[in-house]
């Protein structure tokens, strides 16, 4: 059973609701659509520095100004035969004085300054997998060789930085919750408009010999049909906001930190973004129409 | 039997009864008139024939079903049995004379070929076979009440129903009007048609159903 779909269009087009439904569709596919690309970016970069650095730990060792106690040189010696004694740590990597330089740069940038301050050693330590081994446990082993000793734990800040990142991760999730809500909501509230402003047609639909679910079936390919078109606008400006905000990310950060993005997943995720919003308008303007038509006789 | 009311009533509200106590039945195949004065309830007594409302007391039959226990599914079914031609016409203003006779068509999914070539010749059977491609807008009272006439036979319905068929069209056109009508019933369609002018209830001469104040004063079945 077909009806021919042409029967509501003046009033799909000249309601002024549509107007409406199709900018809420829009904003909603460029927020979802940046909110679900953003989340795979910063989930990727997460993933880079979780799989670089959380096995380590990095000791640092002050510099003293009075070396009449014990020089710094064997502060770092003592320090590394315990290191190297853990049965837990499978790598020890003492830090270079020009590589802890080189990394002081951006924020002392005149030489000569950076020679006269008596820099910490560092050293990297990277822990067996499976290791149990806290920042807070090699502190207290490396306590009989100098009480200024800080052991700092990678893990502990990337937690963090996953915590950020969940959390944004579901602030996106809330908001694209939000707008389709609302985008329930307006479709319900067009259905009802155009319900009532087209209801002598509908009721001679009826008594032509029209059932609810072809009316309906109407109803769905208009919301159709306007969903797609604003779903579309949405989703390209969405996209070229994304390349922008890609293009200064890698004009700006270190773009090895993009390198292990899976572009095919990103392009598919976001891809669902435009489609989930479409059924969800034609499938929101069927079942309006189907319980406003069932309460007509 | 065609249709039947039994102990039927309708109020719209509590203090405003429309027919009280209808009793009546029509044998398939008639030709009926339904008259009466303006506000007698011929229009609700028609819209109670087509399933578009349902009587707060009583029962209607309609070829056999009793209509209150009919499930809500099975209606279009019943009412594509039904064809209703309206005082107002009722044509959707953006379709074509052609788009608006086929409707009914369209609905049971019929071949495309069979609606293009019985819509056509239906419409120039009613005298509209150069204006297929005119909306109404374009027609004048009397066409479009042919394509309404068009659109509610076109899947050759059991019965016609006509409201005030001739309500907005001049007397010369109404003549034409009910010998479409009169056509239609030799060719096996049952016609109840409403209307208060009692003129041609009498030129045509048919069994006739009257309603005064929403109680039927003369029954048809009888006067048959």
């Amino acid at each position: 059973m077909a009806l021919p779909r042409s029967v509501f269009s003046p009033a799909f087009r000249y309601q002024h609701l549509s107007w409406f439904f199709v900018a809420l569709v829009g904003i909603m596919v460029y927020v979802a659509t940046f909110a679900t690309a953003a989340e795979a970016t910063l989930s990727a970069i997460t993933l880079t520095w979780d799989t670089g650095v959380e096995s380590r730990l990095t000791i640092e060792i002050p510099a003293v100004e009075d070396e009449a106690n014990m020089p710094q040189i064997e502060r770092v010696r003592q320090t590394l035969a315990i290191l190297k004694a853990q049965p837990d740590i499978a790598l020890v990597m003492p830090l270079p004085d020009d590589e802890a330089a080189r990394l002081l740069k951006p924020w002392i940038s005149q030489p000569e300054l950076l020679k006269a301050i008596a820099l910490p050693t560092l050293i990297d330590v990277e822990r067996k997998t499976g290791s149990s081994l806290t920042a807070a446990t090699l502190q207290d082993k490396l306590k009989n060789v100098a009480e200024d000793i800080h052991v700092d734990d990678h893990a502990a800040w990337l937690a963090d930085m996953n915590h950020l990142v969940n959390g944004l991760a579901l602030m996106a999730g809330l908001m694209i919750l939000l707008t389709a809500v609302t985008l329930i909501i307006a479709v319900s509230l067009i259905c009802r408009a155009i319900m009532a402003t087209e209801h002598d047609t509908i009721a001679l639909l009826h008594i032509i010999g029209a059932d609810d679910d072809a009316i309906a079936k109407t109803f769905q390919y208009h919301a159709r049909r306007l969903a797609g078109r604003a779903s579309m606008v949405g989703f390209i400006l969405a996209l070229i906001s994304v390349g922008i905000l890609l293009f200064f990310l890698r004009r700006f950060a270190d773009p090895a930190l993009l390198q292990p993005m899976h572009w095919a997943g990103l392009a598919a995720s976001v891809l669902v973004v435009p489609l989930a919003a479409i059924a969800m308008a034609a499938l929101s303007a069927r079942l309006s129409a189907l319980k406003l038509l069932r309460s007509m006789p | 039997m065609l249709v039947q009311f039994e102990k039927v009533s309708l109020n719209y509200g509590e203090n405003h009864p429309v027919l009280t106590d209808i009793n009546f039945a029509l044998p398939k195949g008639g030709f009926y008139f339904l008259t009466g004065p303006s506000g007698a309830g011929k229009s609700s007594l028609l819209r109670l024939m087509c399933c578009a409302e349902k009587p707060n007391t009583g029962r209607v039959f309609l070829f056999g079903h009793d209509t209150s226990h009919v499930a809500r599914k099975d209606l279009p079914d019943i009412r594509r049995q039904i064809g209703v031609v309206f005082q107002d016409f009722r044509l959707i203003p953006h379709l074509t004379a052609m788009e608006n006779a086929a409707l009914p068509l369209r609905l049971v999914g019929t071949d495309e070929d069979y609606i293009t070539r019985h819509t056509r010749e239906l419409l120039e059977w009613v005298g509209l076979g150069k204006r297929l491609d005119a909306l109404p807008a374009e027609l004048s009272g009397g066409e479009q009440q042919r394509v309404a006439i068009a659109r509610a036979v076109v899947n050759k319905p059991k019965m016609l129903l006509a409201d005030e068929p001739t309500g907005n069209v001049d007397d010369e056109t109404a003549i034409k009007l009910f010998h479409l009508f009169d056509e239609l019933h030799k060719m096996g369609t049952a016609v109840i048609l409403a209307t208060h002018q009692q003129n041609l209830v009498e030129r045509f001469n048919k069994p006739a159903l009257r309603l005064k104040n929403g109680h039927l004063t003369s029954l048809a079945a009888k006067a048959a």
